[in-house]
């Protein structure tokens, strides 16, 4: 996949809130819910999510990608799991 | 076809690019002031604090950058040269 960084926004955008396994440069590769690629650059964001006690974010940048293989569909708690990680503190709905 | 439906479509493709481009913006502003791996290429994997980036993401200012040759208090990483890089939430 080497027009990964060509790619449409509308096509970008299909990728959101998906688990997939992105292979780059060097046969590196790295598995995780995309939480947007940048329009700019390609680059995609990855969120690792292990559970109440860790989650890690993993960026492979867009010039470094070879290929990008969806392996599950997000569903909406996942998004909004992965909205919660980022949006500012001050919108995030507090409970009791 | 005709001009309306292709300035539709050029509308919808630029709502879509600002979603994913603020998004991530939102994935630096996170990133700023953590501790930050980055895989380089020439397998060489360094660690330093994230501080800013440059508005086309072109360069990435870091501080203590943790080298195989030492640590550098203040240092530009150039995009380019890196693969990936990760950081915990």
């Amino acid at each position: 996949m080497q027009d990964w960084c060509k790619k449409r926004p509308h096509e970008w955008h299909k990728y959101i809130n998906q688990e997939v396994r992105v292979t780059a440069h060097d046969k590196n590769e790295y598995q995780g819910w995309v939480f947007t690629v940048d329009p700019v650059s390609g680059s995609v964001v990855l969120v690792t999510l292990h559970g109440q006690q860790s989650t890690s974010v993993r960026v492979v940048m867009g010039h470094a990608v070879r290929d990008v293989e969806v392996l599950k569909e997000g569903d909406e708690e996942i998004a909004q799991q992965l909205n919660a990680l980022f949006m500012p503190a001050g919108s995030q709905v507090l409970t009791n | 076809h005709t001009t309306g439906t292709d300035a539709v479509h050029v509308e919808e493709e630029q709502r879509l690019r600002t979603e994913l481009r603020e998004r991530f913006l939102r994935s630096l502003i996170l990133m700023s002031n953590k501790e930050v791996y980055f895989s380089m290429y020439e397998r060489v994997q360094v660690q330093a604090k994230f501080g800013a980036s440059d508005i086309d993401i072109l360069n990435f200012q870091v501080s203590d950058l943790q080298t195989p040759l030492g640590v550098q208090k203040e240092a530009i990483l150039r995009c380019q040269d890196i693969i990936s890089y990760s950081f915990d939430l």
